[in-house]
């Protein structure tokens, strides 16, 4: 499914970015709001198709996802939309996604001279800022990646289906935040609505190999839904030993 | 260690301690908390080594539960068939404790089997002093009289301010535990180990295991219950316990885990939490080491990529790009 551009014909909004293709991800949409492309019946349709898969995703305005990433902006964002669910798709579109974005170079601060800061976090210049990108696989699950010119936000959401995993991924992902000075990509606080938040500068990219970064990013998505569906899983044996040795004390 | 011992081991460390090395008897003072809810004091002086002072403290009892001279009903009772002459009770206990006792060593039987039964015994003051109510109902379910009170809720001390509830009724009783946690992740995991309980009965092995329910409301049982007895954030547990639960020898056991219940699940919750931990400190070592092989080597190639570096004489001689 494709939201492109020039199809139809209509008028191009003027801040409507060209949608790109990303390689090894056959069905992705790229998607600007909704009221920007009043005139293109192509992209809408898309929309309305989106929002059929997507129920809880509303066109006009008030949807959850597009306005909590950049109100402030008025250039069009772009929103890309896994349509096949399956991890494997998930992962391989935010590593696309990912090598991609991951082109840091050093820029010194343009405010404050011998500074320099990782523009994502500062947000001092908007010419320096590139759109972010939301990966959802669902409604539970979703990245944000967000770009500069010298650093590059990344920010999970991790899979919570009950109370019990609820608390621990909080448990797990809190303790990883607290050793974010041995992982040095991590930031210490999740950005606000994600439960872990990576922040990767151009300096790591000149320390470290970056397709091995992005190796490392992916291999950690995958860990941490590994280990926390380990750690219910015994959990659950646990607490069935526990019941089982106590109940045998009065047979 | 699964299952939680009756005898307080540090207690019967030093019952033993004191038997063997009785002509050096030396100065003893200690003071210990058991589960967070019992406190013990145990004194003992030079000059009469044979004696010992034990002080137990129980849990400040909720308004409900029947308390007779700081102590549950049928206690005293309790005390004194099980331990005969060894102990004597002292009227009345130290300040700040609801039970002080004399042992007098002297008394122990001489043989020693029978001896360290009888310390083991001692050990188990808790099981004794607490669980005396428990003990009075569940005797009267195994010797099939039927109850004075049946039907008629009996709440009992549990912990600090905490009761739980029991209804005897003819050929059973239902015993009842709110269940309360203080911490949030505590409560999570408390519950979902209630839950596997529930689970655990439906197995074929436990066929014959008490009939085991949990929900997270007050069951039906409870109507009578005072309000403040009503709000649990890990949910009421009830067995219901029937005579075969409480024939000869299983007695002491069923009374030793049902008052205990509470501690029981909370000491594997905290041992889980531990497991835990353990497995996240091995994971993140996992982790650092994926990131690690991320960076590069000494002498890579993409050494060149670096935004800036220091200058070497080596390489400002023949390096274009520097």
């Amino acid at each position: 499914m494709w939201a492109s551009d020039g199809s139809s014909g209509a008028p191009i909004p003027s801040n409507w970015i060209p949608p790109i293709h990303v390689s090894g991800f056959d069905s992705c949409i790229l998607v600007g709001r909704a009221e920007d492309c009043s005139g293109n019946i192509a992209i809408l349709r898309s929309l309305v198709r989106i929002r059929q898969l997507f129920l809880n995703v509303k066109l006009k305005g008030e949807n959850p996802l597009l306005s909590q990433l950049d109100p402030l902006s008025s250039t069009p964002f772009l929103f890309v939309l896994s349509m096949a669910s399956s991890l494997r798709l998930y992962l391989t579109c935010i590593r696309n996604t990912l090598e991609a974005a991951m082109c840091l170079q050093n820029f010194p601060c343009q405010e404050v001279e011998r500074h320099n800061k990782p523009e994502v976090e500062m947000k001092t210049s908007p010419e320096l800022l590139l759109n972010p990108v939301v990966i959802c696989r669902n409604e539970a699950e979703k990245c944000l990646i967000e770009t500069s010119i010298n650093s590059l936000r990344i920010s999970l959401k991790v899979k919570q289906a009950d109370e019990l995993e609820n608390i621990l991924t909080k448990k797990f992902l809190r303790f990883l935040s607290m050793r974010a000075e041995a992982f040095q990509v991590l930031r210490r606080k999740p950005v606000q609505g994600y439960d872990i938040s990576f922040l990767i500068t151009n300096y790591h990219c000149e320390e470290m190999q970056k397709h091995k970064l992005i190796d490392f990013i992916v291999q950690f998505m995958e860990d941490i839904d590994k280990e926390i569906s380990e750690l219910k899983l015994s959990m659950n044996t646990r607490g069935r030993l526990v019941a089982t040795e106590f109940l045998k004390q009065f047979i | 260690m699964i299952l939680l011992q009756s005898q307080s081991r540090y207690l019967l460390q030093i019952l033993t301690n004191r038997v063997q090395n009785i002509d050096k008897g030396v100065e003893l003072d200690c003071h210990w908390v058991e589960f967070d809810d019992v406190r013990y004091h145990i004194q003992a002086s030079i000059k009469n080594p044979h004696l010992l002072h034990l002080s137990v403290s129980l849990p400040t009892p909720p308004p409900e539960t029947e308390f007779s001279g700081g102590l549950p009903f049928g206690a005293i009772e309790a005390i004194k068939a099980a331990y005969g002459s060894v102990v004597h009770i002292l009227d009345p206990p130290r300040d700040g404790f609801n039970l002080t006792v004399k042992l007098n060593l002297s008394k122990l039987p001489s043989l020693e089997e029978m001896k360290q039964n009888l310390l083991v015994k001692i050990a188990s003051v808790r099981e004794v002093v607490m669980g005396a109510p428990l003990r009075v109902i569940l005797k009267r379910l195994a010797s099939r009289s039927v109850p004075p009170n049946v039907g008629v809720l009996v709440p009992l001390l549990h912990r600090p301010n905490e009761s739980f509830f029991i209804v005897p009724q003819i050929e059973k009783v239902t015993v009842v535990f709110p269940m309360r946690f203080n911490d949030s992740i505590d409560t999570v995991l408390a519950a979902s180990f209630l839950q596997e309980f529930v689970e655990a009965r439906r197995t074929a092995g436990l066929n014959n295991a008490p009939a085991c329910l949990w929900s997270s409301s007050p069951p039906n049982e409870l109507k009578e219950a005072p309000q403040h007895a009503l709000s649990a954030n890990a949910g009421f547990v009830s067995f219901v316990i029937s005579t075969r639960h409480v024939e000869g020898k299983k007695l002491d056991k069923t009374v030793w885990s049902l008052s205990t219940f509470h501690a029981y699940v909370n000491y594997h919750v905290k041992c889980s939490e531990g497991f835990m931990h353990t497995r996240m400190r091995r994971r993140v070592e996992s982790l650092i080491q994926a990131l690690d092989r991320a960076k590069l080597d000494e002498n890579g190639p993409a050494s060149q990529s670096k935004s800036f570096k220091r200058l070497s004489i080596e390489e400002s001689r023949g390096n274009s790009y520097s």
